[in-house]
């Protein structure tokens, strides 16, 4: 029998019906009465609002001057966030000294990045000594005393410099404690294993606002009379403490995402328990447990703004502080929020994209 | 996927790991012991360091211990309170307030913030583009601000440039609005309304009832019965009813300007407003959030399938989806609620006079006995949220899949 | 409409599907092109074809999981159209098996299986337990009823899903890949429920590879390629005596496995 040659048909073009700018309304704004309906009501709530609102913000707003007098038109005051640009994000750290807060800021950056880049044998070598040293690193600069810098009291230390550095200066203290009482919770020594659950339970339930008012008022009763702790340092172990117990957690759930084969390879190697946690486990459950710490560590960043209920000079403080200055008294509430709000939410988004992004890939790289 | 599957082990209690077991096989036995040991003497010296810092420190500064405070009369008063309160009442009374305050901002946040994150969640699954896109903006927009800074905005730029009591916005002179806060009307018994009391109780028990007669009855015949409808019908219909039986035994106590305030009705104070409305929303955008991964943790096969017998859309929802959805919704609610209970403490960044504020805060500051104040109002936190995870735990068994 | 459906054994005249040129785009990407297919009561049908050809498309048009955009599609006499009475009219009709049996997690087996006849067939719930039972003796698991999915084997939940699609005593059944997802020892006894059930005479459309069922099972084979149907015949003809080069080629290639 002749056998026949197949000629595939050739492709169609979708029906305009379907495809095209029409059909996308059609489909996705007006496919049933209830999303016309739907639509058209959030249309109208849009172009009631939106003029207005991109009006006060950008149009009508004042954007130069340095006194509250250049706000003259009816729009938002940016003069006012601009006026305290320098305290909002130092404080009321020297302005002389600023190149040491940069430095903190400059350094940190550089060790999140070496992290990202630097092959996997040399990540636990250099990073994590990196990472531990930071927060010392950052303290002797800041305060100065010690490299034969000008000397600046914690008290001139603040803004939003202050909400990233303090968040993580905490959660880099934080990694070793937090795992350590992980093991402890994991370990089946009951003793080691109560205390710690009793540490991160005590930790976890406690309201952090409450943690940080025990930190002005209780811890101070229990260090040997006579001895006055910097508030920043309280604050600084507080956060610690708080942030470990989120971390314990975090890395516990890391344990279990590991292979049981990991454990038994490393037994068969014949390594030590702790040479076998530190080499075999830890880089691992750090690994998988990455979009967890991103998300501790965007709660932590978020409740660096609690320490104003205590007078930390932190970014929000600086703006409440802002506005009941004498010279700015014309209610710039709205404005000072809004750019905090601003600067959180880039921060925290962005932050969030990249927990995302690292899930999707640990998710494709344990299916192969 | 990944990630919701290491936060739901986060929730799940240790299981016992072989892994750990073996770890310690290798080493010798005692080395254990010698850890705890070493643990136990530092924790000894810990604590004795402390406990004897703490009280010589309070002995040079003169602070009392004890629990004899609580009898003494507090002096202060407090902005909103729940029972009727006097300056010269104890600070046991203060404490309890406190307790009541708290409990009521949680609940109208919990009531409020489930309703927003299942709008929010179950829109961001709407074929209305516009829809989908507010639910995404207000998730990533209001999860990634802080709550306190929420809580400000809300108080200082919001509610604070409302109009005076003089130029209250107001509904039909029953509802007004001006910068001391909402004012709504009372609802105030007649010696009748016992009624329409005892109208609603039969209601729900007759409810109660249809629904066991309706299922017997679809188990027998097979025939539906409309249940959600007629459960309305009889919640709202018997109630009216009884109201115009007994001729309307109510009436209302309207809110009225008197000088220079409102008197009468309910007045819901600023700081409250601020602090639920936050607080709602943003733990509304976090349950939003999980609404949606659990909605997207049921696979579309199953929908697939549930369409494939013929079931309708509805149905495909409370039978199929809903109860995939919730087993990993219902752990995620369990710890919001408990994050919502540990944020009411912001309140003290405006003086809504719940338990921290009033007693961890304005009475420590006259007592100065912090070490008996912050353990009190720390052990109703942690009995508060041991209420809630007890409920969600007695709900979450009846949505669990017993397997899997 | 069970008396109806015995009648209809021996009557295979009836045309109970009907696809004329149909056609569907995913965006922009032509997936079926000019589908032309007409199934009679009691045929068993099978399609074959290279991954991505289009046949689990083609067949989940058939109870509208998928929609399309051209031509038009007639089950069991109701024209399949935009229109809600429609399609649940043609679910009913319609049975469906999937590659990873889709069961219910939450439900047991038992459940599983009396849903459709309980919320959909409005039988009383004796009733749908004993249809239940029936079908899961047929499938050869009553043991497993008040199991849940999870704790069955791969082969035995896929034949619980098709007894659960026969619980709705539909008149086509739809198979895509019933047995692809399967460890071999487990093809077998899902294979078995099938040939009984065509034995019966149900009128079958089933996506597979596996030859050997088509061969013994299937009064036709129709071969699949770039969203058409390429070439359709009777098992012996379409194995020993292809058509086109198109199909040679696919069998050479699956022979050589
Ligand atoms: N939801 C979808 N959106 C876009 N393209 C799709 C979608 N589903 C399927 N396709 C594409 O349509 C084509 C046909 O898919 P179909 O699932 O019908 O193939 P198939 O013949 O069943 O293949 P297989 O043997 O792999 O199951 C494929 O190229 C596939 O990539
Ligand atoms: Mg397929």
């Amino acid at each position: 029998m002749p056998i026949k040659e197949f000629k595939p048909l050739p492709a169609q073009p979708a029906p305009v019906s379907t495809t095209g700018p029409i059909a996308w309304l059609k489909n996705n704004l007006f496919s049933s009465p209830f999303n016309i309906v739907a639509t058209l009501l959030i249309l109208s709530g849009l172009f009631l609002i939106l003029p207005g609102l991109i009006d006060w913000l950008f149009i009508s707003a004042n954007w130069t001057g340095t006194t509250q007098d250049a706000c003259v038109d009816d729009g938002a005051c940016w003069v006012f966030i601009r006026a305290w640009s320098q305290q909002i994000f130092y404080g009321s750290y020297p302005s002389g000294e600023l190149w040491r807060v940069n430095l903190c800021l400059f350094l940190l950056a550089v060790v999140i990045y070496l992290s990202f880049i630097l092959p996997i044998n040399l990540r636990n070598k250099v990073a994590i000594p990196a990472f531990l040293a930071l927060p010392f690193v950052c303290l002797l600069f800041l305060d100065g005393r010690y490299l034969g810098l000008e000397y600046v009291n914690t008290d001139y230390w603040g803004g939003f410099s202050l909400n990233i550095l303090l968040a993580a200066a905490s959660i880099i203290i934080a990694f070793p404690f937090g795992f350590l009482w992980a093991l402890g919770r994991r370990s089946n020594l009951p003793f080691a294993q109560s205390v710690s659950v009793i540490c991160i339970e005590f930790f976890r339930g406690t309201p952090v606002l409450a943690l940080f008012f025990m930190g002005s008022v209780m811890l101070p009763l229990f260090f040997p009379e006579g001895v006055t702790v910097d508030k920043l340092l309280r604050v600084w172990i507080i956060l610690i403490l708080f942030m470990s117990a989120y971390m314990a957690e975090v890395f516990r759930s890391g344990f279990q995402a590991i292979p049981n084969g990991q454990y038994e390879a490393a037994d068969s190697i014949g390594l030590g328990y702790w040479q076998k946690t530190f080499f075999i486990i830890f880089p691992q459950v750090i690994k998988v447990s990455m979009p967890n710490i991103l998300a501790t560590f965007i709660m932590v960043f978020k409740n660096t703004v609690f320490l104003l209920v205590i007078a930390v000079p932190e970014i929000l403080q600086v703006i409440l502080g802002a506005l009941t200055n004498s010279k700015w008294l014309g209610g710039h509430a709205t404005e000072g929020f809004l750019f905090v709000a601003l600067v959180f939410w880039a921060c925290c988004y962005s932050m969030s994209m990249l927990s995302t992004s690292i899930e999707k890939k640990l998710d494709t790289s344990h299916k192969h | 996927m990944f990630y919701q599957k290491t936060i739901e082990q986060i929730k799940t209690d240790t299981r016992p790991s072989s892994a750990g077991a073996k770890a310690f096989y290798n080493n010798p036995k005692y080395r254990g012991w010698i850890y705890q040991s070493l643990l136990l003497i530092f924790l000894i010296a810990f604590f004795y360091s402390i406990i004897s810092n703490t009280l010589s420190n309070m002995a040079a500064q003169g602070i009392k211990s004890g629990f004899g405070f609580m009898t003494t009369s507090a002096g202060f008063d407090v902005l909103m309170s729940l029972i009727p309160f006097e300056t010269t009442d104890s600070y046991t009374k203060v404490f309890i307030i406190g307790i009541l305050n708290t409990i009521l901002v949680s609940i109208i946040g919990v009531i409020c913030s489930t309703m927003l994150g299942f709008i929010f969640g179950i829109a961001y699954f709407s074929r209305n583009w516009l829809i989908k896109k507010i639910s995404i903006i207000y998730v990533e927009t209001f999860r990634n601000i802080p709550v306190i800074l929420q809580v400000l905005f809300w108080y200082t730029a919001v509610l604070t440039t409302l109009p005076s009591t003089r130029d209250s916005l107001s509904i039909g002179e029953a509802f007004f609005l001006n910068i001391r806060g909402l004012y709504i009307p009372r609802l105030i018994d007649e010696p009748k309304s016992f009624v329409v009391y005892i109208a609603i109780v039969i209601a729900i028990v007759a409810i109660f009832f249809l629904r066991r007669w309706a299922r017997k009855r679809q188990d027998l015949t097979g025939e539906q019965f409309p249940l959600i409808w007629s459960s309305l019908g009889i919640l709202l219909g018997l109630p009216l009813l009884a109201l115009f039986i007994a001729g309307v035994p109510f009436h209302f106590e309207y809110p009225e300007l008197k000088g220079f305030n409102f008197q009468g009705g309910i007045n819901v104070i600023p700081e409250l407003m601020a602090l639920a409305i936050a607080m709602s929303i943003y733990t509304g955008a976090f349950i939003a959030e999980a609404v949606r991964a659990g909605i997207q943790s049921v696979p579309h096969g199953q929908t697939e399938a549930a369409r494939s017998i013929g079931l309708k859309e509805r149905k495909i929802m409370s039978l199929i989806i809903v109860p995939q959805a919730m087993r990993v919704i219902t752990p995620m609610l369990n710890s919001e609620y408990q994050s919502l209970v540990k944020n009411t403490t912001i309140a003290t960044a405006i003086g809504y006079p719940e338990l921290f504020t009033v007693f961890a805060g304005s009475a420590l500051n006259q007592v100065g006995q912090a070490i008996e104040m912050m353990f009190m109002s720390l052990a109703i936190y942690f009995a508060l949220n041991m209420m809630i995870s007890f409920i969600m735990n007695q709900f979450n068994k009846r949505v669990a899949i017993t397997t899997r | 409409m069970n008396t109806d459906h015995q009648a209809s054994i021996h009557n295979m005249n009836e045309d109970i599907i009907v696809i004329k040129n149909l056609n569907k785009w995913y965006g922009n990407f032509h997936v079926l092109r000019d589908i032309n297919l007409t199934v009679k009561k009691g045929e068993r049908i099978v399609i074959c074809g290279p991954s991505g050809s289009g046949k689990s498309t083609t067949i989940r048009c058939i109870n509208r999981l998928e929609e399309f955009q051209r031509g038009s599609l007639t089950v069991n006499g109701v024209e399949m159209i935009d229109d809600v009475k429609n399609i649940e009219a043609i679910r009913k009709e319609v049975g469906m098996v999937f590659q990873h049996f889709n069961l219910f997690p939450h439900l047991t087996i038992l459940e599983n299986l009396t849903l459709g006849p309980i919320w959909v067939q409005k039988k009383p719930k004796e009733e749908a337990k004993a249809i239940a039972m029936k079908y899961l003796e047929r499938v050869k698991i009553p043991d497993q009823a008040n199991k849940f999915p999870g704790q069955l084997s791969g082969g035995q939940q896929q034949r619980v899903a098709i007894a659960r699609s026969l619980c709705m005593s539909p008149e086509i059944m739809l198979f895509d890949e019933p047995t692809s997802a399967l460890d071999p020892e487990m093809i077998k006894e899902v294979l078995d429920v099938m040939v009984e059930l065509a034995d019966e005479g149900m009128t079958m459309l089933c996506v597979t590879h596996e030859m050997g069922f088509a061969k013994t099972v299937a009064d036709r084979v129709i071969f699949m390629d770039g969203g058409e149907i390429v070439e359709q015949n009777t098992p012996d003809t379409f194995f020993d005596h292809p058509e086109t080069d198109r199909l040679q080629l696919f069998l050479s290639q699956i022979l050589q496995h």
